[in-house]
C-alpha cells in the first residue's frame, strides 16, 4: 500500500527530457516509482491535466528570523517550493552568543529591511550555537531547509567588536575554521559572504574585514566537507563583478568547491554589463571552476511609505537620515517644518532623482479623502493639485500619517528578451528571490510562479521542461543536495503538481501577519494545485496548508 | 582544460593594515610614489571616493583594488 499516488499526470521529471504521461508512487517519504502504477494507495491525487514536477528550489533566501514563528516560510510553499537556502549574504541567526543578538538584529533590519518589533516580539532567543538553532527550527518544519552560515556572524563570534575593524590573526581564523566545521557537521550547506552590505550604523559588515587568506581559510573547510560558497558581489559594477568572478574561480579550482554570486541583474541603462560578466562566466566555467551567478526571474519593483526606512533614499543623506534615525514625529515635523520641507526638496529633485518621482504611483492610503487617488500617478495626482512632484509626495504623506504607499515598478531588470536569455544560459543558476527579506518594500514571493507565467508562456524564452529543470535538478546538483530535484525512484518526495497554462503570480498586497503588528507585501501563487514535502502534502489548493511537518535539514 | 584565460582588468587584493602608500610601492614600483597613489585612486573610486570606515583606513581587506584603467568602451 503506498502513501500516496499521483494519477496520470504530465510528467516533467527535473531532468529536462520531454515530458510524459505517468503516475508517481509515494512511500515512507520516497518516491518509490515512476511511471504507470496499479498499486492500491491512502490518498490519491487525480493529476490529469496538470504537471507533476520535483518540488522546487529556492536558493537565495532570508526566511531565517521567519522559520522561528512559521515552519512553512508562507507563502513559499504555496509557490511550489519545497526547498530555501536561508543565511544568504553574511548572515545568519546562528551561531550567535547571546551579548551579540542585538548587534545582529541590527544588521538584518539595515540590510534585509526585517522590522526589528518582529524580531523582538516573536523571537524567543534560546539559542547560541548553530545545532541548538537547527534543534530549534527542526521542530516545526513543514518546508526543507539547507542554511548557510554567515561570514560576518563567524566573525562576530570569535572577534566581538573587533570583527568591525580589522584582519583577523592566524588563531582567530583557526577558531573560526574549526566554528565553521562545527555548523556544517550542524547541517549548514555553506558559507555566506558579502562585499557590500552596511549595518545599522552604515559601518561595513564584519566579512568586508577579511582578506583574502581568511576567506582562503575557510574555503579549505568547505572543501573538506564538500559545501557551497555564496557572495554579494558589487553587482552595481560590471568590471568589479568580473573581479570577483575571478576570485570565486580561483578559490573553486584551488578547494574544487562550488562557488555561487548573487544577484546578476540585467541594467537597462548599460546593457553590455551583463554580457561582459557572462563572458567571463563563460571562461571561468570553460576553464574548470564552479562561479553560478544567480538571477532572478522578476524585475525590480520597490514599494515604500515614510514609515519605514527605503533603500530608495540611500542616496539623498537628508531623507534617509530622517528615515532611518528619526521617529514618526520626526518624519512629520520635518515634512512640516517651512524651512527643512524645501530643503528636503530641493535635495531630492535632482537630475538623478527625478525620473524615480515621475515613476511613482500612489497604491494605498488609509484615509477615505484619498482612496480615489490610488492607482493614479503621482505625475497626474500633482498635476490635478498643481503642486510638484516631490512636494505631492511629501502632502500625501503628510494627510496619511505616512500611511502613504508609492510604488515604483519596472525599477530594472525588466528587458524580457535579455533576461529570458540569460534564464536559459546553461552557466546562469535561476535564484536571487531574497524570499523573506526586504517585505516592505516588495514581495519576494512568486519568483518560480513568474517563470513559467512570463519566461515559458509570454516570451517562450525557455520551455516547461527546461524551466523546471534549472528549478529543480540544477539547483540540487550546484547545491549538492543530492536526493532532491529529481523524479526518480528512491530520491526524496518532494512534488509540485501545477497547472502549466495557468501557473503565475498574483498581485502584489499588503498584509498584516508579522509578529509585533508588523506587515509586509506578499502575493498569492496562481496555478499551483498541490505540493508536497517529504511523502506527505504540506499545501493544496483545496485545503490550504496541512498539518505535516516532514520539513528536513539539507543536505542529509 | 588549461588554454590561458584571454585577460581581464588587472586587480590585486589589499594586504594587511595596506594604504595607498603601500599598494602604490608595492604594484607600481616603477612610478614615483605620488603619481602612482594618485593613478591607484583615479583607478578605484568605489573605494577612495568611499566614506572613511570607522577603523580609519577607506581600505577594506576584502576590496578589489584595480591596477589599471577600465578598458576603453568598444
Ligand atoms: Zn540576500
Amino acid at each position: 500500500m503506498l502513501d500516496i499516488a499521483i494519477r496520470n499526470g504530465r510528467i516533467v521529471d527535473g531532468s529536462g527530457l520531454p515530458a510524459f504521461i505517468g503516475d508517481v508512487g509515494i512511500k515512507d517519504g520516497r518516491i518509490v516509482r515512476v511511471g504507470r502504477i496499479t498499486e492500491e494507495a491512502t490518498h490519491t491525487i487525480d493529476a490529469a491535466g496538470k504537471v507533476v514536477a520535483p518540488g522546487f528550489i529556492d536558493p537565495h533566501t532570508h526566511f531565517d528570523a521567519q522559520l522561528l514563528w512559521d515552519g512553512a516560510a508562507k507563502p513559499a510553499i504555496e509557490h511550489g517550493v519545497t526547498t530555501i537556502v536561508p543565511g544568504n549574504c553574511s548572515l545568519s541567526l546562528a551561531p550567535l552568543k547571546a551579548e551579540h543578538r542585538m548587534k545582529l538584529v541590527g544588521m538584518f533590519n539595515q540590510i534585509e529591511e526585517m522590522p526589528l518589533k518582529a524580531f523582538k516580539e516573536g523571537v524567543e532567543w534560546n539559542w547560541e550555537t548553530f545545532d541548538e538553532f537547527v534543534t530549534r527550527i527542526k521542530k516545526d518544519l513543514s518546508v526543507n531547509v539547507a542554511p548557510l552560515v554567515g561570514h560576518s556572524v563567524l566573525r562576530l563570534w570569535v572577534m566581538g567588536e573587533e570583527s568591525m575593524k580589522r584582519c583577523a590573526t592566524a588563531d582567530e581564523v583557526q577558531a573560526m575554521q574549526k566554528l565553521l566545521a562545527e555548523c556544517i557537521e550542524a547541517g549548514a550547506v555553506g558559507l555566506s559572504t558579502s562585499y557590500v552590505d552596511m549595518d545599522e550604523t552604515l559601518q561595513p559588515v564584519p566579512s568586508r574585514y577579511a582578506d583574502e587568506s581568511e576567506l582562503d581559510a575557510l574555503c579549505e573547510v568547505l572543501s573538506t566537507h564538500d559545501r557551497v560558497l555564496q557572495i554579494v558581489h558589487e553587482f552595481y559594477d560590471a568590471d568589479l563583478t568580473v573581479a570577483r568572478i575571478d576570485q570565486l574561480a580561483a578559490l573553486s579550482l584551488k578547494h574544487g568547491i562550488t562557488t555561487t554570486l548573487s544577484p546578476l541583474f540585467v541594467n537597462a541603462d548599460d546593457n553590455g554589463a551583463v554580457d561582459k560578466v557572462m563572458k567571463r562566466v563563460k571562461e571561468q566555467m570553460a576553464a574548470g571552476a564552479r562561479v553560478w551567478p544567480q538571477v532572478q526571474t522578476r524585475p525590480i519593483d520597490i514599494s515604500f511609505c515614510f514609515e519605514v526606512p527605503s533603500l530608495l533614499f540611500i542616496r539623498l543623506p537628508s531623507w534617509y537620515a530622517i528615515m532611518r534615525f528619526g521617529s514618526h514625529e520626526d518624519i512629520v515635523a520635518a515634512f512640516s517644518d517651512p524651512e527643512r520641507r524645501p530643503a528636503l526638496i530641493a535635495e531630492a529633485e535632482t537630475e538623478q532623482m527625478n525620473p524615480l518621482w515621475s515613476r511613482l504611483v500612489l497604491r494605498q492610503v488609509q484615509t477615505d479623502a484619498n482612496q480615489g487617488l490610488v492607482g493614479k500617478s503621482l505625475a497626474d495626482i500633482a498635476q490635478a493639485r498643481g503642486t510638484g512632484l516631490v512636494e505631492t509626495m511629501i502632502d500625501l504623506s503628510l494627510e496619511e500619517d505616512l500611511q502613504a504607499h508609492f510604488l515604483s515598478a519596472d525599477m530594472g531588470h525588466n528587458d524580457n528578451a535579455k533576461v529570458g536569455a540569460l534564464l536559459r544560459d546553461p552557466n546562469v543558476h535561476i535564484g536571487a528571490s531574497d524570499g523573506g527579506a526586504h517585505i516592505l518594500s516588495f514581495s519576494t514571493y512568486g519568483d518560480t510562479g513568474y517563470l513559467f507565467s512570463k519566461f515559458v508562456r509570454d516570451e517562450q524564452a525557455l520551455g516547461l521542461e527546461a524551466a523546471v529543470k534549472k528549478i529543480t535538478s540544477d539547483t540540487a546538483a550546484i547545491w549538492g543536495l543530492h536526493d532532491r530535484g529529481l523524479l526518480r525512484a528512491g530520491f526524496a518526495a518532494d512534488v509540485t503538481v501545477f497547472d502549466a497554462d495557468t501557473i503565475g503570480r498574483g498581485p502584489e498586497y499588503y498584509v498584516q501577519d508579522v509578529p509585533g503588528d508588523g506587515s509586509r507585501y506578499v502575493r498569492d501563487a496562481t496555478g499551483v494545485d498541490t505540493v508536497i514535502i517529504g511523502g506527505a502534502v504540506a499545501w493544496s489548493e483545496a485545503a490550504g496548508y496541512t498539518d505535516a511537518r516532514r520539513g528536513q535539514i539539507l543536505p542529509t | 582544460m588549461s588554454q590561458p584565460l584571454p585577460a581581464a582588468r588587472s586587480f590585486t587584493r589589499p594586504q594587511p593594515n595596506d594604504d595607498w602608500a603601500s599598494i602604490a610601492a608595492r604594484e607600481l614600483p616603477d612610478v614615483p610614489a605620488e603619481d602612482a597613489v594618485g593613478m591607484l585612486q583615479s583607478w578605484n573610486f568605489h573605494v577612495f571616493m568611499r566614506p572613511a570606515s570607522a577603523s580609519g583606513n577607506t581600505i577594506l581587506p576584502s576590496d578589489i583594488i584595480f591596477l589599471e584603467a577600465p578598458a576603453a568602451e568598444g
